[in-house]
């Protein structure tokens, strides 16, 4: 489990992360979420005592990252799948990562095989294309069967496959009780992937909460009407305090309100339902609304 | 692919803590570092141009100093094989240079840095360990480039034309060869420090280009008497003094003892590996 308490991480006077609280908990795929530079990469760093906080502290299982011992068998992480020699072979790679962790050598072959990499792992990374890196950093990650794994971007560059592969790995990671936390920009991946999400917005953070809450509290949730009477309905509801819009010659969206409200307004007015349903925001909905504000002021920032 | 296959079984942490200790650390992170450094070609390349520098440069020197002795019609003084071999020593350590240079700046150029310290979290460890992985193998480069060297030039010497004015005293040719295999290792673990500190390729080369000839030439061009005996405590000069070189770029044989030559190189060793370090603390990765 990993737990930030006060994280603040300042490049010169740039600050990019502000502040940052949050629990990761094990059992469960945690979507980090933000707009680009909005801290995720450099927060993965600081639990990874890759940089130094300015302030605060990131502990894993309530002890610091430089002080587990043999790390790779704790926490395993993919920061970069670029980042490794271009003349070094994965197996070669993988092998080196192995023994500083006193890992058995045959887990090598296990990881390579499970990421489907057995023979990919004998060319030099640098030959590798963007989705094959991804698969062997993965591979590395996996490693030293790690209970807390982290994943900057993993399907980046993956083909659809290679994502839908992906996706069963988060789960299955999670499911076998480990802690597995995912950055993307992929909304919609993060919504088929993640329970729980945790989005940011220039360093700071802006939620935290199980994916179902995050789309339920989204504005953009609404309830769609089918109706023969869609004026008479429209002007009821708009007379009720609803934000209604109109989508064709049946269809109504009611925003503001919630599906039982709707039907009861209806019912009253006596007008004749054909359909009633609660049309749920996608995430990216969700996430757009959430991170405006951090957008916004971010252009902004760069224009003064 | 075999997702879920149930083979890694939720999260075994590091179940050896109560029985692994620091010198089991560094040993495993030794064994990564060994496994790196083989298997890039560049480390090849390094170990092929050390030994091409030694064995070229040893036998240029030998004809040299064995038409010399026969101008000089000097009886029958002859040419210690390895004396030659020693003196060619200056070239050397920049081949060898290159190699522990491209052990630390590689990394940082690929970032693969990220990786070796998220397995090995204590900087000085990965330190300790890029020092002992390449450490042996410039020294043992060392023994035996110059053993091949030796024999060249007692090769080359043994010809009519240089009048086969060579000798092989085993005692002298073996501990020349084994004082330049230290030299070498303590040149090596020196750019590693320098390495850790600078991070680029050019930076560290440049540095320690600096250290063992820039610097010492620009010393003794000032002519001082202060500035030629600093430039002879710089690590090649003190390096030559170490091996007790006859024939040195100074014109003569360093004028102090062999002991402090090796102080100055381990001196100069020392404060290298302490910057890197203090930099690797320090500097985020």
């Amino acid at each position: 489990m990993i737990s930030l308490k006060g994280l603040c991480k300042r490049y010169g006077d740039r600050t990019a992360v502000d502040d940052l609280s949050l629990e990761v908990r094990a059992g469960a795929v945690t979507g980090f979420l933000g707009p680009n530079g909005a801290g995720k990469s450099t927060t993965m760093r600081l639990v990874l005592g890759l940089d130094r906080p300015t302030a605060g502290t990131a502990l894993i299982g309530g002890v610091p990252y430089h002080q587990l011992r043999n790390p790779l068998r704790t926490v395993g992480a993919m920061l970069d799948a670029r980042a490794l020699h271009p003349g070094r072979s994965g197996y070669a790679h993988l092998t080196a990562l192995a023994r500083s962790n006193g890992i058995a050598r045959g887990r090598v072959a296990e990881v390579l095989e499970r990421v489907g990499m057995a023979e990919g792992a004998r060319r030099r990374a640098g030959a590798l294309s963007l989705g094959m890196s991804q698969r062997l950093g993965i591979a590395a990650a996996l490693l030293g069967d790690p209970a807390v794994l982290m994943f900057d971007e993993p399907v980046n560059g993956l083909d659809p496959e290679g994502v839908r592969w992906v996706r069963h790995l988060m789960r299955s990671l999670a499911d076998e009780g480990r802690t597995v936390f995912v950055s993307s920009h992929l909304m919609s991946e993060m919504q088929l992937t993640a329970d729980h999400l945790v989005v940011i917005g220039r360093g700071r953070l802006i939620m935290d909460a199980p994916l179902a809450e995050v789309i339920a509290g989204s504005a953009l949730t609404a309830v769609a009407v089918r109706t023969p009477h869609a004026d008479d309905l429209s002007a009821r509801l708009s007379a009720a305090g609803v934000t209604v819009e109109r989508l064709g010659e049946n269809e109504l969206v009611a925003t503001g309100a919630t599906i039982e409200r709707v039907g009861d307004l209806a019912y009253e007015a006596g007008i004749r339902l054909h359909e009633l349903r609660t049309r749920e925001a996608s995430l990216e909905q969700a996430y757009q609304e959430l991170t405006a504000g951090s957008v916004e002021y971010a252009t902004r920032g760069t224009g003064a | 692919m075999s997702e879920g296959d149930g083979r890694v079984s939720g999260g075994v942490g590091d179940e050896e803590d109560g029985r692994v200790n620091g010198v089991v650390l560094l040993g495993r992170a030794v064994g990564a570092e060994w496994v790196k450094l083989w298997s890039v070609r560049s480390t090849w390349w390094c170990l092929a141009g050390a030994a091409a520098l030694t064995v070229l440069g040893a036998v240029t020197v030998g004809a040299g100093e064995a038409t010399d002795l026969a101008r000089a019609a000097a009886g029958d003084a002859s040419v210690t094989a390895s004396g030659p071999v020693v003196s060619a020593a200056a070239l050397v350590p920049f081949a060898l240079a290159a190699m522990a240079t491209l052990v630390i700046t590689a990394e940082y150029a690929s970032r693969g840095i990220w990786g070796t310290l998220q397995a090995v979290p204590v900087r000085g460890r990965v330190l300790a360990a890029k020092a002992l992985v390449v450490a042996p193998v410039a020294a043992v480069a060392g023994v035996l480039s110059g053993a091949a060297a030796t024999a060249a030039v007692t090769a080359v010497l043994s010809a009519d034309v240089f009048g086969a004015r060579v000798a092989l005293p085993p005692d002298r040719i073996a501990l020349d060869l084994l004082r330049m295999g230290l030299f070498f290792a303590l040149v090596s673990v020196m750019t590693v420090g320098v390495g850790a500190a600078v991070r680029s390729a050019a930076g560290t080369l440049s540095v320690v280009f600096m250290l063992l000839m820039g610097v010492p030439m620009i010393l003794l061009m000032t002519g001082g008497s202060a500035a030629l005996a600093a430039s002879l405590r710089m690590p090649l000069f003190a390096g030559l003094a170490f091996m007790e070189s006859a024939d040195t770029v100074t014109g003569g044989p360093i004028p102090y003892p062999a002991g402090e030559g090796l102080a100055w190189l381990l001196a100069w060793t020392t404060a290298a590996l302490a910057a890197g370090h203090a930099v690797l603390r320090r500097r985020d990765a």
